[in-house]
């Protein structure tokens, strides 16, 4: 919870009226981001993604289960977020229960496509082992370690360096196993490990509008004064992904198609941005 | 199964009495008044304290000391298994209550009459030995949040497999069965606050 005077929401609408925000900012630039991968050994991949205040966590896990009879083609990935109460004393009990939710559910909409599956950020058909028969399930947790504005963001940078840094295990089918009722027995290599194609995952740019301006990367003291905002998730080819809206006010639908140009805009930078913090982050892990 | 080889090593090449590298950084979480991270070995938490502030559930308020508070949680990803508990299952509130009374133990409460201090654990990851790590990394942030102590509350547990005793049990020894225990002390008041044996 944020607790400002009447002074401090002053200065705040008017820093980001006159394109200066409280930090040095202008209004669609994001705070410095760090990017640590392999933070979680026991995951197949997991990354730490650092934005200011916002620290959260990543991690990606594979198991071996069923595809689904509908799309027995396709392997299953499932996104879960949870805000641990050392964020901030309200998420305490069940009290971060509403937020993780909120959460979990945006980064599905804007990371896994449709309910078929077709248009997700990762290639589904990638983790099929035996058709109808073994697909390896991707498991993505996330945690909020200490939240300061914009954790949609964050989490979706988080989720794509965790992405690029999962191995998964190279799997051989025995052949003798034929039978139609029974599963297939397979091998798992833990030796071999392929990697993703993470160039498809979109990054999530969240403007959030306050007074008349909408910002880029809000902090919570700015985000406390928020009417509403949108996430837009683009991928790199420039196509939007997902988007949705938050807050109570409403948008004028002009404004809404102004935002999705910027975002696009602000997205390509964002992008090449954690390409190289991804790609430094994975050289250091590798030295040491 | 053979938890200590005829030369006196264990499974991961410590000595029985051999504690497994302890790692801390203090300051983790940006916004909370204190907090640290603490590691032994694989083991990983951080930890959190906000206060002392305003009591929040006025009818918990005590009038000639501070409240301590403290909840611990287990990240999805923690364990080498994916598991999804939710929140404040018997064992969180056990681990919960244990690390409460520790602190309790060690703060000046008197000195904050009508606040509150609430402490965060979260263990990001468990290969044994949780409980200490956790009243490691507590004491920590409350020493980083400037909250007054009597002393820093240091924990470690031992266990006792193949007649031997064994120092810092990591997720395979403690999980072997045997008999361990977990001890905090308090080291320059020369005082113990906690000692649990458990199985």
């Amino acid at each position: 919870m944020v607790g400002l005077s009447l002074g401090e929401k002053h200065f705040i609408h008017g820093g980001i009226a006159q394109d200066l925000r409280s930090d040095g900012r202008k209004r669609l630039t994001y705070r410095p981001i760090y990017v640590e991968t392999g933070v979680i050994p026991q995951a197949n991949g997991s990354a730490r993604v650092r934005m200011g205040g916002t620290d959260v966590i990543a991690t990606v896990k594979a198991e071996l289960g069923r595809p689904s009879q509908l799309q027995p083609d396709k392997g299953k990935v499932s996104i879960h977020i949870d805000c641990s109460s050392t964020a901030e004393p309200v998420f305490e009990g069940r009290g971060g229960e509403e937020l993780s939710t909120e959460l979990s559910v945006s980064l599905q909409r804007s990371l896994l496509g449709g309910k078929s599956g077709s248009g997700a950020g990762i290639d589904l058909s990638s983790l099929v082992v035996v058709e109808g028969k073994i697909c390896w399930d991707l498991y993505i947790d996330g945690l909020v370690v200490c939240s300061d504005g914009n954790l949609l963001d964050a989490l979706g940078a988080a989720i794509k360096a965790a992405l690029s840094n999962t191995g998964i295990p190279r799997v051989q089918v025995a052949s003798s196993a034929s039978g139609d009722e029974d599963q297939p027995e397979v091998d798992i290599s833990d030796e071999e490990f392929l990697q993703f194609d993470t160039s498809g995952v979109p990054v999530i740019v969240t403007l959030t509008k306050v007074g008349k301006h909408y910002i880029a990367d809000a902090t919570a003291e700015e985000e406390s004064q928020m009417s509403s905002a949108v996430s837009i998730s683009v991928n790199r080819k420039g196509h939007i992904c997902g988007l949705t809206k938050r807050g109570g006010a409403g948008l004028d639908p002009s404004i809404i198609l102004d935002m999705i140009s910027v975002a696009k805009h602000v997205s390509e930078k964002l992008m090449n941005k954690l390409d190289s913090e991804i790609a430094a982050a994975e050289a250091s892990e590798d030295e040491s | 199964m053979e938890f200590v080889s005829p030369e006196g090593l264990r499974l991961d090449g410590r000595r029985p009495t051999e504690m497994r590298q302890i790692r801390a950084e203090l300051g983790a979480v940006a916004k909370a008044d204190g907090s640290a991270v603490f590691e032994m070995g694989n083991t990983k938490v951080v930890a959190a304290v906000y206060g002392p502030r305003e009591v929040q559930n006025r009818s918990q308020q005590l009038s000639d000391q501070a409240l301590v508070r403290c909840e611990y949680s287990m990240a999805n990803f923690s364990t080498g298994d994916r598991m999804r508990k939710p929140k404040g299952d018997r064992r969180s509130t056990e681990i919960s209550l244990v690390i409460r009374q520790t602190m309790e133990a060690c703060i000046m409460t008197h000195l904050m009459p009508r606040s509150q201090i609430d402490i965060f654990v979260q263990v990001l990851q468990a290969d044994g030995g949780t409980r200490s790590a956790c009243i490691n990394a507590a004491s920590l942030a409350l020493a980083d949040a400037g909250i007054p102590m009597r002393d820093l509350v240091t924990s470690c547990s031992s266990g006792y497999l193949n007649s031997t005793p064994l120092l810092d049990l990591n997720y395979v020894e403690d999980s072997a069965g045997g008999p361990d225990v977990t001890v905090g002390i308090l080291p320059k008041l020369d005082r113990v606050t906690l000692l649990q044996r458990i199985s």
